[in-house]
């Protein structure tokens, strides 16, 4: 039913060429279970979630702290499993899919951006940028062209050369969004992107979302605390305990 | 990807200079080792030249007899000890027999040129019983005995190192003043290995003092008796022999040897720096392997968030364990590269005139183990690496 290339790091294309139909949503999650079992405790991190995100969709997720939203977002982005429920991406269901192709969806499809950069110091900007393309057969000129671009995107060119300790908060996010952005993602999962940020920069980062959304259609799912940002949104889903609340 | 790693490693090169200074380490001790082991295995696998079992060694030490006495008493020795049934040959040298520290040697000089060389005090029976190895020419015989030269019987390493190809046998090497005659060359033999199997083959050649010689061309006397006996005999021959040397010989220090025994302590002597230095090497490297394996774990479970990004942006399991082995394999290189660096210079310099082939072969072998040392290091804790859910790895920082 998946027609996938032999080649673990092959085309972005016919990842899910036969499906049943064109795809309504590009992330569909149905009866979503997640419980994390420790020895003495049982969290019920997500209860009966039901979202469909439509190609092209800014959607934004608040509630309070603990509540399951960054479980939410890696179950979107394939890091996390949950107990029971289905994912579908692009319109197939990715059960019992293997570590690799996980690895090859989420390079190919998803960019992540989280509220920590997740930048690795030793490396400069491009370098960073690079990376998702390391996952793939690409050669390193392409590569290089590809994280230029990124950076341009996000009005960083002129720090390509630096490295992640020498810029500010916001600049490092806007390289973590550069990265995203490098593999030519279909979505972009973003988990509190502006929360290490002041209300400035956090604008900024904020714009150049909005821009990929409106101008490249990228469908944007971001994890916020902030009422504003979300605003600027067009969908806002509200999570407490774990549950729906709108 | 390859080019990554190396970026990474060289950014990092600050913390990871321990690594690469302990692999350097380990790696120059390691070749050391292995230097000495290839030096022992490749002069073991050369011919020793002469078959020391069934030979007994007889060191005789006089009083003040005169040498034309000695020479008599020497003679009715071999005669009588000759005649047991059990006796093969018996033959007189001087008292650098093999399995001895014993050295004698000489600067030769040929074609303005001097070579140092062994040279052993022989008699005729010699190569009959140390069973000799002739490759050209003859043995000494009868008509050497009052010869007008000193004739001799080299080794190839001696044609080898002073003669090169020019033909050798009946050559004769002039003497510098009126009384020394000049040297006669009769023969070439394969080899004669005074320090045994695990000592450099070295230039050598026999120089004939037959106790049948006349005075004028044998002067001194020769302290040791190899006696070959015939297969089969039992040790208690020994004190027959004994016996009967000492009526002969009476009031002289006599004792006999076999030389498998003395074979064996020299060559457990011969192996003793190779030995120490194994076991300080083994401990280096239990060592190094540790601290290794230490700083692996320390640096992965500093890493874990990296380990997250990767695995979200793309990752196998399977390409964090490669990456993680692949990074210790680049520092291992940065180390190898270095050492190789030091390592090149014993061949180059040719300090311990060791053959480059023993060098060659310990440094092949010394990169060898040091990569598989730092992969099987790397393994386990890469292995824990690539097998952390992703949304745990991205959940600590
Ligand atoms: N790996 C885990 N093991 C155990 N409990 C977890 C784990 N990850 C998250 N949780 C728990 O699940 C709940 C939801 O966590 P999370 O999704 O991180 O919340 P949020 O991002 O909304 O703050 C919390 O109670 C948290 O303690
Ligand atoms: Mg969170």
């Amino acid at each position: 039913m998946n027609n996938f290339s032999l080649n673990p790091l092959g085309a972005t294309t016919a990842l899910v060429a036969d499906a049943p139909h064109a795809p309504d949503y590009v992330i569909k999650l149905t009866d979503i279970e997640k419980v994390y079992q420790t020895k003495t405790i049982e969290t019920v991190a997500l209860h009966n979630i039901n979202i469909a995100i439509r190609k092209g969709e800014f959607v934004s997720i608040m509630g309070p702290s603990g509540c399951g939203k960054s479980t939410l977002l890696n179950i979107m982005g394939l890091l996390d499993e949950p107990n029971s429920g289905t994912v579908e991406i692009d319109g197939a269901p990715v059960k019992s899919y293997s570590d690799k192709t996980l690895a090859r969806l989420r390079n190919q499809k998803i960019g992540f951006v989280f509220q920590s950069y997740h930048l690795i110091n030793d490396l400069s900007v491009t370098d960073n940028v690079e990376l998702p393309l390391l996952y793939r057969n690409i050669s390193g000129s392409e590569r290089r062209k590809r994280a230029l671009a990124a950076l341009e995107k996000v009005g960083l060119s002129a720090r390509s050369r630096h490295y992640p300790n020498q810029l500010s908060g916001g600049q490092r996010q806007r390289v973590a969004i550069a990265r995203a952005l490098a593999g030519q993602p279909e979505i972009i999962l973003a988990d509190e992107p502006t929360g290490n940020l002041d209300s400035v920069m956090g604008n900024e980062i904020m714009d150049i979302l909005l821009r990929l959304n409106t101008e490249e259609q990228t469908t944007i799912v971001m994890v916020t605390h902030d009422e504003l940002m979300a605003k600027k949104t067009e969908r806002l889903i509200r999570l407490f305990d774990g549950s729906q609340v709108s | 990807m390859i080019r990554q790693l190396f970026t990474l490693i060289w950014n990092r090169k600050k913390s990871n200079f321990l690594m690469i200074t302990e692999i350097f380490f380990s790696f120059i001790v390691l070749f050391g080792v292995l230097s000495l082991a290839f030096y022992y295995l490749n002069n073991y696998q050369k011919p020793l030249g002469y078959k020391y079992d069934k030979v007994w060694v007889m060191n005789m030490r006089w009083n003040q007899e005169k040498s034309e006495e000695i020479k008599t008493i020497q003679r009715r020795l071999k005669q009588q000890l000759n005649s047991n049934p059990e006796v093969e040959s018996i033959t007189l040298m001087s008292s650098n027999i093999p399995y001895t520290a014993n050295m004698m040697g000489t600067g030769f000089d040929y074609n303005n040129r001097t070579v140092q060389t062994n040279v052993f005090d022989i008699d005729k029976d010699f190569a009959r019983v140390m069973q000799l190895k002739l490759t050209d020419g003859r043995w000494f015989n009868d008509q050497d005995l009052n010869s007008k030269y000193t004739t001799i019987v080299i080794d190839q390493a001696m044609r080898a190192e002073v003669f090169k190809n020019e033909q050798v046998i009946g050559k004769i090497i002039p003497g510098k003043s009126g009384e020394d005659t000049g040297i006669k060359i009769v023969g070439v033999i394969e080899a004669f290995r005074q320090n045994g199997e695990y000592s450099a083959t070295a230039p050598g050649f026999f120089k004939l003092r037959d106790v049948e010689m006349d005075s004028v061309h044998m002067k001194g006397s020769l302290s040791a008796m190899l006696i070959r006996i015939k297969p089969g005999v039992a040790s208690g021959f020994e004190e027959k022999l004994m016996k009967q040397a000492s009526r002969i010989a009476q009031g002289w220090t006599l004792e006999i040897k076999t030389m498998p025994e003395m074979r064996t302590s020299y060559n457990k002597v011969a192996l003793i720096p190779l030995i120490i230095f194994s076991i300080v090497c083994g401990f280096l490297i239990i060592n190094v392997a540790l601290g290794l394996f230490g700083v692996l774990w320390y640096n992965i479970s500093r890493r874990i968030s990296e380990i997250g990004l990767r695995r979200a942006i793309g990752a196998a399991s399977g390409q964090i364990y490669r990456q993680f082995i692949g990074e210790v394999l680049v520092l291992a290189t940065f180390g190898l590269l270095i050492g190789l660096v030091v390592a090149l210079q014993f061949p180059l310099l040719q300090v311990f005139g060791v053959q480059t082939g023993v060098y060659v072969a310990a440094m092949v072998g010394a990169v060898i183990i040091i990569y598989l040392l730092a992969a099987a290091c790397a393994a386990y804790p890469s292995r824990q690496a690539a097998i952390i859910p992703p949304a745990t790895a991205l959940h600590e920082e």
